[in-house]
């Protein structure tokens, strides 16, 4: 009998040159990807760490036991409700994010199953996939005993169904990314860039909080499923590595654009939760800090490692680490009823470790939260009050990402319009304006929220905007957690008084 | 017909579309975009108004400054010389 070690080579490496049909038929470039290649040139494709079909079941199979105890101990409905505010929105906002994302993970995986150029490639993303289902899975499982307690836990279920603005950016990220795509570029933009260093900020980042703040079924979570993802995140390496020796420039443009793409979508969820929905006290580290010791320098390396070059916008995106998340929060605090879940107002302390943290552009970002607590001090706290405490212009957006114009600084919006072929865009940034130049067919008729209220598409009433268009209600859509009754504020007022 | 332009605050954190008629001066488009980002920007009188890269007269209409429909503009507190 063949040992382990002797046999996996075997069962990895099955593909045989076709006679009866050509490599092509069986390969086509537009599902493969480009370059198209004969297989001699993807033969010797080698993952890091090998699995064996059984090897994965008795694996994944302890990992779910683990996470079954977990829910058992820790996860009962009155553990989670004695979480801090502010974490339980955190909390929803993954809850809407993450499982139908990790579904269309399922769905690139399996294009890679069945036209990744190597069986050995194949085979990881079939067991990619099966990881992805799960990642769905557990998820949906964790947070369904919380919808009936929270309808905003529930209404989380149907985002991705939904044509809130956040959604309609989620999907255009993740449509291209995992479903519409190609199998080489899934590898590069989903396994390489995605996975092996966003994903490490999310998971691993997000146990970290999630331990601090006594949230052990979400840091049993995330633990979970990062350990499958370190697995099959390493399917984008030996992609790349054949792609380096035959179109290095094209390997270079893929990285750069999913890299910012990546980095717009994950600033936010993880942004957010790091520094504002996390209290305090709990905070191990910044966003900022994380992003340089997790995303940045593993990143660098690897590209070094490839010959490969930093990104064109390595200093807009280095600029941004300051202060992108931050104008995002503030501008959605202010619009917080587009959303279904609930925020804060940095208190006195928070503001004063953000300026400790953010240096550079935190006059202004407090400035900001100065305006917005007068508003509270002359209206008065209560439930009553939100919308006396809420934006009334429509917000903008960009015509690439899809998420809000708040690129550059308080004191410079780098947004910059395009006409093209007679019709005017609007994007965020140059690195978003980039990407739309290099691909216009792929994106030149999508419409962003604005568009689509232009046109008539979407109301431009805006609470008609809120129950038709994003199907919120007032029961799920976002509110400010304490109606801005927060004991800072009142003494200020009292002060005053 | 109003036209939908896009304005950015200087202080303010993203961009909001702001609907001008063409009759209404500059000014009044500079108060409007102030008033819409009061939320987070307290109204500050000395402003100017910047399209194209260049201050527009305030007195001029909409029109007469030459704004189109999903323009940008700016508006940004004088500097003082």
């Amino acid at each position: 009998m063949l040992n382990r070690d002797e046999w996996l080579p075997l069962a990895r490496k099955l593909d045989w040159d076709y006679t009866y049909v050509r490599e092509d038929e069986v390969f086509p470039q537009v599902i493969s990807g480009h370059p198209w290649l004969p297989h001699s040139e993807w033969k010797d494709w080698e993952e890091s760490f090998k699995t064996s079909y059984r090897e994965y079941v008795d694996n994944q199979y302890e990992k779910d036991m683990a996470v079954y105890a977990v829910r058992d101990a820790v996860s009962r409905l009155e553990n989670i409700q004695k979480l801090a505010a502010p974490w339980l929105n955190s909390l929803k906002v993954h809850a809407a994010a993450l499982p139908l994302a990790e579904f269309t993970g399922v769905i690139g995986s399996l294009r890679g199953a069945r036209f990744g150029r190597d069986s050995a490639w194949r085979t990881m993303s079939t067991f990619g996939a099966l990881d992805e289902y799960r990642h769905t899975q557990i998820p949906l499982l964790l947070f369904h005993q919380l919808v009936r307690w929270d309808s905003q836990f529930d209404w989380a279920h149907k985002f991705y169904h939904t044509n809130n603005w956040f959604a309609i950016a989620a999907r255009h990220f993740f449509d291209e990314l995992t479903l519409g795509q190609n199998a080489i570029e899934f590898a590069i933009g989903t396994n390489f860039v995605l996975e092996t260093g966003f994903t490490n900020l999310q998971f691993v980042g997000l146990a970290s909080l999630a331990r601090e703040s006594s949230d052990h079924m979400f840091e049993r979570m995330v633990t979970s499923i990062q350990t499958d993802e370190a697995r099959h995140a390493q399917i984008g390496h030996p992609v790349l590595e054949v792609l380096m020796k035959h179109d290095p420039e094209y390997v270079q443009y893929l990285l750069d654009k999913w890299f910012w793409r990546s980095w717009r979508t994950f600033s936010i969820l993880t942004g957010v939760s790091t520094d504002y929905l996390t209290a305090l006290e709990q905070r191990p580290y910044s966003f900022k800090e994380f992003m340089e010791e997790w995303i940045v320098d593993q990143y660098l390396r690897m590209l070094d490692e490839f010959g490969l070059k930093k990104p064109w916008y390595w200093n807009i995106f280095e600029d941004e680490l300051e202060i992108y998340h931050h104008m995002i929060y503030a501008s959605a605090y202010t619009y917080r009823a587009t959303l279904w879940f609930d925020f804060v107002i940095p208190s006195p302390a928070e503001r004063k470790w953000l300026r400790q943290k953010y240096p550079k552009y935190w006059d202004d970002m407090d400035a900001v939260w100065e305006q917005v607590i007068e508003r509270w001090r002359t209206t008065g706290p209560g439930a009553a009050n939100e919308f006396a405490v809420h934006g009334t212009a429509m917000p903008t957006f960009c015509d690439l990402c899809q998420l809000p114009l708040s690129g550059g600084s308080p004191r410079k919006n780098t947004a910059n319009v395009l006409t093209r072929d007679g019709r005017k865009y609007i994007f965020c940034s140059e690195p978003c304006r980039w990407i739309f130049l290099r691909e216009p067919e792929r994106y030149a008729n999508h419409k962003d929220l604005v568009k689509r209220v232009l046109s008539g598409e979407a109301p431009a009433e805006f609470t008609n905007l809120l129950t038709e268009y994003f199907q919120l209600t007032p029961d799920t859509w976002g509110k400010d957690v304490y109606h801005g009754a927060y004991d800072w504020l009142e003494a200020k007022k009292a002060s005053v008084a | 017909m109003p036209i939908p332009l896009y304005g950015f605050l200087e202080g303010d954190m993203l961009g909001l579309l702001v609907f001008a008629e063409e009759v209404e001066t500059v000014q009044e488009l500079a108060r409007k975009l102030q008033d819409a980002a009061s939320i987070r920007v307290a109204r500050n009188n000395d402003v100017e108004l910047i399209y194209n890269g260049k201050t527009v007269d305030p007195a001029l209409t909409v029109a007469q400054a030459g704004l189109q429909a999903l323009d940008r503009f700016d508006v940004i507190w004088r500097h003082k010389v």
